[in-house]
């Protein structure tokens, strides 16, 4: 539809810009993928989302 | 659930016939415990199916641009179908998504063994009339005033169901299908169906999505549904894999099988365009009693991230999907049809014959 973006596109270009946060919670999940528990990795998650919830305010 | 309610019943009704036959002059019968209507399994959801490739079909932009890969796979089908030094005078494309055999069978060019250059006549002229049937009518018809509905003369039926083909037997000449039996629940009973309507020695050539396919993608959603939601939902619908297909052809008659695999890797810019394009091809998770809810954003999130780091190689700019594609050929028995030696009867080395058989010579 024209005009208005899908919030995959938002997730998308505001996830493109966290790349280091991105990259630090896959890193952090990735470690010890054999026994992966609820909030593992809930520091760096909570640093990925401020950064995109930031991003996505700007863009 | 259903398994053992049944199993419990059958049980119970058993104990009670023992009892009954005590007496020493009834002889004892043997009952079939086939229940009328042979119970299915239903690992799809048919209706979520049907709806899914509906709506992706109507936006035609979109779904045109996604056809990339089902082009691509009903070239790579076609090109089988030229091994076959034969006329096809009535052809069915069974789940024919947007006619993409029509498409291939009426591109020139379609042999790629051939030396560049050398320009091979389209498949079309050798098929008289293809019938395309598939149950979305969005998808069917989307792109029924394209230039190739002139160069072969195509029949579209839609279906309300996959699993019952509504064809006399012994009509067919030859029976294709890409990428749709993938989602059949009853693929014995469909492959038997197949072996019905084809003509006595004529040739089922079919190309479906297979067991490592977004094996990259299935084991990031787990993992990123274990961190987030401390639980795993099956975002990826199940496949069949290539070591039952043989046995599955098999059982259903047909003969003189060939089965390969072949892998086909796409790099696509993140995962969010992944899904995306899965969803415009209406190819997203039809399992029965999956999670209705779209996966939360932060899944998502986190599905990105950890994909990111299990399978992007350094340096790459995109994320890597492989999609695994078992081809299928299985001929109906007919008369004058060449048989397969016994197994140890031959009686020249293949070794010789293909030279060079140790791989460690240089």
């Amino acid at each position: 539809m024209p005009g208005r973006t899908r919030p995959v596109e938002k997730l998308a270009k505001a996830s493109a810009q966290c790349s280091v946060e991105v990259a630090a919670y896959g890193k952090c999940v990735v470690a010890d993928y054999n026994s992966v528990h609820k909030d593992m990795c809930a520091k760096e998650f909570m640093r990925l989302k401020n950064c995109y919830l930031a991003a996505s305010k700007k863009g | 659930m259903h398994y053992t309610a049944t199993m419990l019943s059958l049980q119970t009704f058993r104990a009670s016939l023992l009892r009954k036959s005590f007496t020493p002059t009834i002889t004892i019968r043997q009952y079939a415990s086939q229940t009328p209507g042979n119970p299915m399994l239903e690992v799809f959801n048919r209706k979520v199916k049907h709806l899914q490739k509906d709506r992706a079909a109507r936006n035609v932009e979109e779904s045109r641009k996604v056809d990339y890969l089902k082009d691509e796979v009903a070239m790579r089908l076609c090109e089988r179908l030229l091994d076959i030094k034969r006329d096809f005078p009535n052809v069915l494309d069974l789940g024919a998504n947007s006619c993409n055999i029509a498409r291939a069978i009426t591109s020139p060019d379609l042999d790629s063994s051939m030396p560049e250059g050398v320009i091979t006549p389209p498949l079309s002229k050798k098929i008289s009339k293809l019938t395309c049937v598939e149950t979305s009518h969005a998808l069917l018809h989307r792109d029924d005033n394209e230039p190739f509905n002139k160069e072969v003369d195509i029949q579209r039926d839609v279906i309300p169901d996959l699993e019952t083909l509504p064809y006399a037997p012994n009509s067919f000449d030859a029976v294709l299908s890409s990428l749709s039996i993938h989602w059949i629940n009853d693929l014995p009973a469909l492959l038997a169906q197949v072996n019905t309507i084809l003509k006595p020695d004529a040739p089922f050539i079919a190309a479906m999505f297979g067991g490592d396919t977004l094996y990259e993608l299935r084991g990031s959603l787990q993992l990123a549904d274990m961190e987030r939601r401390g639980g795993v939902s099956p975002h990826v619908s199940p496949l069949a894999d290539v070591k039952d297909v043989g046995s599955l052809l098999g059982r259903a008659g047909l003969k003189m099988l060939t089965v390969d695999v072949e892998d086909i890797v796409v790099e696509f810019p993140d995962t969010f365009a992944l899904m995306k394009d899965l969803q415009a091809m209406g190819e997203s998770n039809a399992i029965m009693n999956r999670d209705m809810a779209p996966l939360s954003r932060d899944v998502l999130l986190a599905n990105e991230a950890i994909y990111r780091s299990l399978h992007m190689q350094d340096g790459d700019r995109g994320i890597p999907a492989t999609f695994r594609l078992i081809f299928m050929i299985g001929w109906k028995e007919g008369e004058g049809q060449s048989q397969p030696l016994q197994r140890g009867s031959g009686d020249i080395n293949l070794k010789d014959v293909l030279e060079g058989g140790d791989f460690n010579k240089p």
